[in-house]
């Protein structure tokens, strides 16, 4: 009776799903963090007011009957940030929400749908390195929890980068450009787009230096000082060394690389940024960093971090490496015609003691195949339950309760 | 360890890419020009070489199925990959460039019709001349299309120059220098720092 017959693959895959954002539940929630909820829908005009690096063609827009454009929730950050700013005018205490819902983007990519899950956290919290150390390490904990080996937590500092280019006038064409030599570590052709900026000569040997400051957090941010001795970029590079030392109190000392060359990647964010990324999968699998300002854009004082995750690129990560068995059903009820009501009897009363139960006729034409732990027959002459091959005889519900218990002590 | 996964482009780069490798004392013993081997594994089974379709290339570094990849700038400049592009190889130089008939003017009543491979590139190119375009995607034999009436000029990458010659046209603008470059998927970058590194270290050591 037992079956080992492979369901439908959605269905296989949608198990899987659903036991990724299970885990993902647990975890946020022994950080302390609450659920919260936001509308499908949102005003496009919070979109369009608001600096963020989502593409406004890539948001999904409807109209209203008032002739409103609306646009389906194409990220989850602003949208709390704002229902927060509305109650608070400044942070009474701190806050830690999470989430765990769909957002609608359409990008130009075709293997890329439209709607995703992202699950992510928003500590409302003033900056302070223990803080944006305990984000960085939950981050970390939920993709050791996926089963994730190898992982990187690419950490850098919106303010760095910043700090630099305050001290020159730079077109925004300029700026665009020079960010995206940044971003894609491009040296070969950013030294000589510099030169063409005529700005101070040890301000390009700093920029040129800022792709290539890469690695173990420590040795770093002493190159990091070599180039650049700005009052405030000394206090970021203090900044992430202490979030540093409090992640290796964390045993997370393997998992962390300090990158400079991550720049503001989201437009909000002012402080800490960090990406994640695991073995197997080429993009960054989780992307978070602190957005101090945000709150600012609804005239409220809101510092914050937090993170993000598509739980479709985590599965898709996942593919590879693991493929967790399903669960089977607890119990499999079978009865001639006659039994009926015992059947339903039996079923309903294994049910309210949380058992998973499947019933199906004898001899009917399409079976249930999901596999089952225990199975129950029940015909007119003989009731029997079956455990491993072997088969016991039962009379009342209370037997079988009691074999059921028997043998689960006996496991 | 696992495995490093290097990707080069079938086609013309690929042989000097690969001996770019071999200066590093990198080695695939079933590698030759003519081979029809599309995987392969160098001397010390630590380092994969994939052969692929060139304008594929930039996909599979970003996408993580090769960690990195030797390809022209032309190809990164029209594909616009999300990866780090970390070191130019100063091999298969080029340049890119419209060409077209000996005196024609690239100022046309109407929008001047274009026939590339590279629409992304060229667009680009005559937005900021300002000079309005259509252009027709080409895969191949691009000469072919002004001869034909197709389109008034082409944008194509010019190395000796001969088969322009050939069709009788000519440069009539050089829009950019390419050569190699060597990208890595941003991830893999972070999760095989060492490997890589030392891969791109031993290239240098080998130019010195």
């Amino acid at each position: 009776m037992y079956t080992t017959t492979s369901n439908d693959k959605k269905i296989k895959d949608y198990q899987k799903y659903e036991r990724m954002i299970k885990t993902i539940h647990k975890r946020f929630k022994t950080y302390g963090y609450e659920r919260v909820k936001t509308s499908t829908f949102e005003q496009y005009d919070l979109y369009t007011e608001v600096k963020s690096a989502i593409n406004r063609k890539e948001m999904v827009k409807t109209i209203d009957e008032n002739g409103e454009v609306l646009v389906l929730r194409p990220d989850v950050t602003i949208p709390i940030t704002k229902q927060l700013s509305e109650l608070y005018a400044e942070l009474p205490h701190e806050l830690r929400y999470y989430y765990v819902q769909d957002v609608f983007r359409q990008s130009d990519e075709k293997d890329e749908e439209v709607e995703s899950t992202q699950a992510g956290v928003e500590y409302y919290c003033e900056s302070s390195p223990e803080k944006d150390a305990e984000v960085i390490a939950l981050a970390c904990h939920t993709l050791k929890d996926l089963g994730f080996q190898n992982i990187k937590i690419e950490m850098g500092h919106a303010g760095f980068f910043q700090a630099l280019i305050e001290q020159i006038n730079l077109s925004d064409r300029d700026l665009i450009k020079l960010k995206k030599y940044i971003q894609s570590k491009n040296i070969v052709e950013l030294e000589p787009f510099l030169r063409t900026l005529e700005i101070d000569e040890s301000l390009v040997a700093a920029l040129t230096k800022i792709p290539m400051l890469y690695g173990n957090p420590i040795q770093v941010s002493e190159k990091a000082r070599q180039i650049t001795q700005l009052q405030k970029t000394d206090e970021i590079l203090a900044y992430l060394l202490e979030v540093y030392d409090i992640l290796k109190l964390y045993g997370l000392e393997q998992n962390i690389v300090m990158d400079l060359g991550l720049i503001n990647h989201m437009g909000y964010y002012s402080d800490t940024i960090f990406q994640g990324f695991v073995e197997q999968y080429g993009r960054p699998v989780l992307m978070g960093g602190r957005y101090n300002h945000l709150g600012d854009e609804f005239g409220a004082k809101l510092p914050a971090i937090g993170f993000a995750c598509t739980v479709e690129s985590l599965l898709k990560a996942t593919k590879k490496n693991c493929t967790a068995p399903r669960v089977p059903l607890d119990v499999h009820l079978q009865y001639d015609t006659e039994c009926l009501r015992d059947a339903i009897l039996f079923a309903n009363e294994l049910r309210e003691r949380n058992y998973t139960v499947v019933t199906s006729q004898q001899n009917q034409r399409l079976n249930d195949t999901q596999p089952s732990i225990y199975q129950i027959q029940l015909t007119n002459q003989e009731r029997n339950f079956f455990y491993k091959e072997k088969s016991y005889n039962f009379d009342s519900m209370k037997e079988l309760l009691k074999l059921m218990r028997e043998i689960k002590g006996g496991m | 360890m696992s495995l490093l996964t290097i990707a080069l482009p079938t086609g013309r780069t690929a042989k000097q890419a690969a001996s770019v490798l071999e200066k590093a004392g990198i080695r695939f013993p079933d590698y030759h020009s003519k081979t029809r081997k599309l995987v392969m594994l160098d001397e010390t089974k630590t380092i994969q070489l994939i052969l692929v379709k060139t304008a594929d290339l930039p996909t599979y570094v970003e996408k993580g199925a090769a960690d990195i990849g030797m390809i022209g700038k032309d190809v990164i400049l029209e594909n616009q990959p999300d990866v780090y592009e970390l070191a130019d190889l100063h091999i298969g130089k080029c340049k890119v460039a419209v060409a077209g008939f000996p005196n024609q003017s690239l100022k046309v009543d109407g929008p001047l019709t274009i026939a590339t491979k590279y629409p992304v590139i060229t667009e680009s190119y005559f937005e900021e001349k300002g000079i309005s375009i259509e252009t027709i995607k080409l895969n191949g034999s691009i000469e072919l299309a002004p001869l034909i009436g197709l389109s008034d000029v082409i944008v194509d990458i010019v190395e000796t120059g001969t088969t322009l010659k050939e069709n009788g046209l000519i440069v009539l603008a050089e829009m950019m220098d390419v050569s190699t470059r060597l990208i890595v998927n941003k991830a893999r970058f972070s999760t095989k720092t060492e490997q890589i590194e030392s891969m791109i270290e031993k290239r240098k050591k080998a130019l010195e």
